[in-house]
């Protein structure tokens, strides 16, 4: 096992306009579940390839452990993947699958015995042990591209969208073993996906990618409750933050004509506000400044559409709220957050904000 | 079939009788040439159904050899033929799919030209430059010998175009796996490419070797030595003989047993073959 | 050119990989390619003592030649008669097929076994069966009172080669005709039945149109198949004769240059039918590659 650390690392493909890796620090701790998520197109497969030794690198450093593997064949650097459609061997058997890259390295054959029954095991894999990959499922197929990777016993595991091949219900049960198989082998592992949910709930820090910058490293929760930037805000979280323009005046902040929240120790002017939909506090009341739209009902709670002025704006409820017509929206201060109205990086608002406990070390 | 119309069903099927019976007709008269003896044909006229001669027939020519003058015997025409073909085929195939793998899985300088001057192979079949590839054959000592048969015909565009079509169909990822499993090019090859082109490279091999097989100008032109001569080019030798002194029997018998490879392997293998051909498009 | 996006490194490999391919290519078509084209413009005496550079009179003397000229167009005749009786005949067949269900694999099976037969022997059966003096096919003819005999008579020659050509092409055809009926949606022919259109009408105004990509491959194929391939079938039958009658342009190459031994002429001659493959694999990918696109 071994920490992977980035230097300033650059991809530029051959003919391309614009780089697709602009310079990327990235210090991944030994045993870290890094996740690297943003939109398609940011450039997270790229960077993941560059590690893997898929794509050489133009410009920076990788290192791998204390090694730096710039110039090393995939097959050198001590890592297994798992890629978007398996790439299982379709003319290989699952058992077959799974010992081609130890038989390459020359692994005793008892070894290799013993590393896949022990892997099929965890996978609940067995019964398929001889079976060709096109007469199994696509979960079953999913699992057995992961014991490819697992019997290796590499220094890092690297998943490109590994689940996106899978239908909503096996991947939200393939996420939960992804989890516990980490907390087993605690192997290092870079994981790319562009599903923010998927990011969130697995990463032990998350790193938000935007047109090949990171636009912000940190963990999950920390990035869901101060987001650095209107991207990072408007990436995380579903039903997705409100990003509206207002004003701060008087240390209100101002929309159209009606005082959302009060109290503000920040610059006058013009800013972006980010409200997350179930942080707004809405009450019945004639003449109210929130006009409602329209509502959909999830179960459990309820996504109320309206409007403030010419602004839509989206608010999540519970099943208890009273709605109306017209109604009364407003802000707890410390839900609040100003984003630069051009620039989109947050602006800090001297209000103190308490830092929440953190679920993940009270939990581990 | 949109609708069921019996007379167009009856039309049809006695089209496609008809059209069996006419792509028959040239080798089932063969056949019962082959079954008569020698008087037969001096009478004057052609017999219909084959006649009781036929073990005599094959018996003399698979035995001891017709006695036609012209050519050698022709199981060692068959044999040569075999050679020829058998080399023509694995040839062709070996090095057009080192080098689709070549110019699919590796980036090199002279990539474009070299699959360029591979492309043009197909704008020179052999019949438009006889005298200089003669010439060629002549000088490097290659006249009379299977090398000379079967090396100048090895190049294939078309072969090197359907591996190539075929290797982009693999999916990139097979190849990033394989090398973080840590094959190297050559292994990758072996365990990989090559059992997955299993399918395209026995279709090849059906067309391929009645290609080969089938070859007359090039044999022709470059064996003076009744050695080497092959099936397909022995049996004009032999009926050039025979227009003198007609041996029909043994000319159409020793025909049938030319065709009978080649039509086996069609028959025997049609899908195989159906996709060979349709798939290489020419 | 498309790649694997990621490929293997190495400097030497791939040229290793490509080096038999290559070198057959430039020792054997190339290279021979280009002493054609320089022999065109050469005269060399009978007994190959010397050597001239003639510049273009090779060519001009060619098409000054009433014989080359007739050669010219026997060939058209030739490729016409061929491509069209045996496209012709393979679509009936296919069509017919086409209706079958249970039966078209045993048809498809009678009918494409022909593809195997050398084009050499194609041309010996069909000349056997024309043999004027116990024929067949003569005997026949003799018996509506058409007088047959190839060796004497140039139009007859021409007739069997034409038919031994077409034989031989039609299994090729039959199955691509077969592949391009098959590849046209059912709906496409029930939504004209539909329409109150009948068998003959829904061929003519529905499956043909749609058909021509095929027709129009088959064509260059066809036309390719008959200036070159159907070499062996001539000289195993009518060997050019009589007289000129079947010296199609590719036998004329050969006789002036491996009989005739007069080496410039043969050499033009080739460069010629060089530029006229050229010509067909050129408009062959065009339409290939525009069919990639559909
Ligand atoms: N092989 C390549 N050649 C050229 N450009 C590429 C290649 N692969 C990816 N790109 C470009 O690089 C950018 C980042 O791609 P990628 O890393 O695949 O994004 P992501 O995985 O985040 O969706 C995209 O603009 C893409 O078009
Ligand atoms: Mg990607």
């Amino acid at each position: 096992m071994a920490g992977i650390k980035l230097s300033a690392v650059k991809k530029i493909y051959p003919g391309a306009a614009e780089p697709a890796v602009k310079g990327v620090d990235l210090d991944i701790q030994d045993g870290e579940f890094v996740v690297l998520v943003g939109p398609s197109g940011c450039g997270k497969s790229t960077l993941l390839r560059m590690i893997a030794g898929l794509e050489t690198v133009s410009d920076g450093e990788i290192a791998i452990g204390d090694k730096v593997v710039n110039q090393m064949e995939p097959a050198e650097r001590d890592i297994a993947m798992v890629f978007q459609n398996y790439a299982l061997y379709p003319h290989m058997s699952v058992r077959q699958n799974m010992s081609y890259g130890l038989k390459n390295r020359k692994m005793p054959k008892a070894e290799i015995a013993r590393r896949i029954d022990e892997a099929a095991a965890v996978l609940e894999i067995t019964p398929y042990l001889d079976r060709k990959p096109r007469a199994l499922s696509g979960g079953q197929r999913q699992r057995v591209a992961m014991g490819r990777a697992i019997v290796r016993d590499p220094a890092a595991f690297l998943f490109d969208e590994p689940l996106s091949n899978l239908d909503a219900k096996l991947r939200l049960h393939m996420r939960g073993e992804i989890k516990q198989l980490h907390q087993r082998l605690k192997t290092t592992s870079v994981y790319v996906t562009h599903d923010q949910l998927e990011a969130m709930t697995l990463a032990d820090r998350l790193v938000v990618l935007n047109h090949g910058r990171i636009e912000q490293v940190g963990r999950p929760l920390d990035l869901y409750r101060r987001p650095a930037s209107t991207f990072v805000a408007g990436f995380l979280g579903a039903p997705a933050m409100n990003l509206i323009e207002a004003e701060v005046s008087g240390g209100a902040l101002m929309l159209a004509g009606t005082a959302l929240a009060r109290g503000l120790q920040a610059e006058a002017g013009r800013v972006t506000a980010g409200i997350r939909p179930e942080a707004l506090r809405l009450r019945p009341a004639p003449g109210g400044n929130f006009r409602l739209d329209y509502v959909e009902e999830l179960g459990g709670s309820r996504i109320v559409h309206g409007h403030i002025g010419a602004q839509r704006i989206i608010a999540q409820t519970d099943l208890a709220q009273e709605l109306s017509a017209e109604m009364h929206a407003e802000l707890p201060l410390e839900e609040l957050h100003l984003f630069h109205a051009t620039e989109g990086h947050r602006l800090s608002m001297g209000v103190s904000q308490p830092a929440a406990a953190d679920p993940q070390l009270v939990g581990a | 079939m949109v609708e069921n119309r019996p007379f167009l069903t009856f039309l049809a099927h006695a089209v496609l009788i008809l059209g069996v019976a006419f792509v028959a007709l040239p080798v089932w008269i063969a056949f019962v040439a082959s079954t008569h003896d020698q008087s037969t044909f001096l009478s004057g006229s052609m017999p219909m159904w084959p006649g009781d001669n036929i073990w005599e027939t094959y018996g003399t020519i698979l035995g001891t050899g017709a006695p036609v003058p012209g050519a050698p015997p022709l199981t060692l025409m068959l044999k040569n033929s075999l050679v020829m073909a058998l080399i023509i085929t694995v040839g062709k195939i070996a090095i057009s799919i080192l080098s689709a793998f070549a110019i699919v899985y590796f980036r090199f300088p002279g990539r474009v030209l070299i699959f360029c001057l591979i492309f043009v192979t197909l704008m020179l079949p052999v019949e438009v430059r006889i005298m200089p590839t003669f010439k060629v054959v002549a000088d490097l000592g290659m006249l009379n010998s299977y090398a000379g048969l079967s090396i100048p015909l090895i190049a294939s565009a078309t072969a090197t175009f359907l591996f190539r079509q075929f290797f982009l169909t693999i999916p990139e990822e097979l190849v990033e796996a394989a090398r973080i499993d840590g094959a190297g090019p050559m292994k990758f090859f072996r365990d990989m490419v090559l059992p997955l082109s299993q399918t395209n490279i026995a279709a090849l091999f059906v067309i391929l070797f009645i290609y080969g097989w089938n070859q007359y100008l090039w044999p022709m032109l470059i064996t003076t030595d009744e050695k080497f001569y092959t099936v397909v080019m022995g049996i004009k030798r032999m009926s050039d003989v025979a227009d003198s002194d007609p041996q029909w029997n043994f000319v159409m018998g020793s025909a049938m047993l030319a065709m009978l490879p080649p039509v086996l392997v069609v028959i025997f293998m049609q899908r195989l073959f159906v996709k060979g051909l349709v798939e290489q498009e020419k | 050119m498309q790649t694997k996006r990621t490929t293997f490194r190495s400097w030497w490999l791939p040229y290793l990989l490509v080096a038999p391919q290559l070198a057959i290519t430039l020792v054997f078509f190339i290279w021979p390619a280009g002493q054609a084209v320089y022999q065109s413009f050469l005269r060399e005496d009978p007994f190959g003592l010397s050597t001239t550079w003639v510049g273009l009179r090779n060519y001009i003397r060619l098409f000054d030649s009433a014989e080359y000229l007739a050669s010219f167009e026997t060939t058209v005749i030739f490729t016409v008669c061929t491509a069209t009786l045996s496209m012709g005949l393979s679509l009936l067949l296919a069509v017919a097929v086409d209706r079958m269900i249970r039966t078209a694999s045993v048809y498809t099976t009678l009918v494409v076994w022909p593809y195997a037969v050398a084009p050499a022997i194609a041309g010996i059966l069909w000349w056997f069966m024309f043999n004027p003096s116990f024929g067949i096919l003569t005997y026949v003819l003799e018996m509506v009172g058409y007088d047959w005999n190839h060796r004497l008579n140039g139009e007859d020659a021409m007739t069997l080669v034409v038919l031994a050509s077409a034989w031989k092409q039609i299994s090729y055809n039959f199955l691509f005709f077969v592949a391009g009926l098959q590849s046209i949606p059912m709906s496409l022919r029930e939504a004209a039945a539909i329409d109150g259109a009948g068998p003959v009408k829904r061929f003519f105004t529905v499956v043909f149109p749609l058909l021509s990509p095929t027709t129009f491959f088959l064509l260059v194929v066809n036309i390719n198949y008959t200036m070159f391939d159907t070499f062996s079938t001539i000289d195993a039958s009518t060997a050019g004769g009589p007289g000129q009658a079947t010296t199609i342009l590719v036998y004329k190459v050969y006789e002036d240059g491996v009989k005739g031994l007069n080496l410039g002429s043969s050499a033009a001659q080739s460069v010629i039918l060089m530029s006229i493959v050229i010509a067909l694999t050129f408009i062959q990918f065009r339409f290939i590659e525009r069919r990639v696109q559909y």
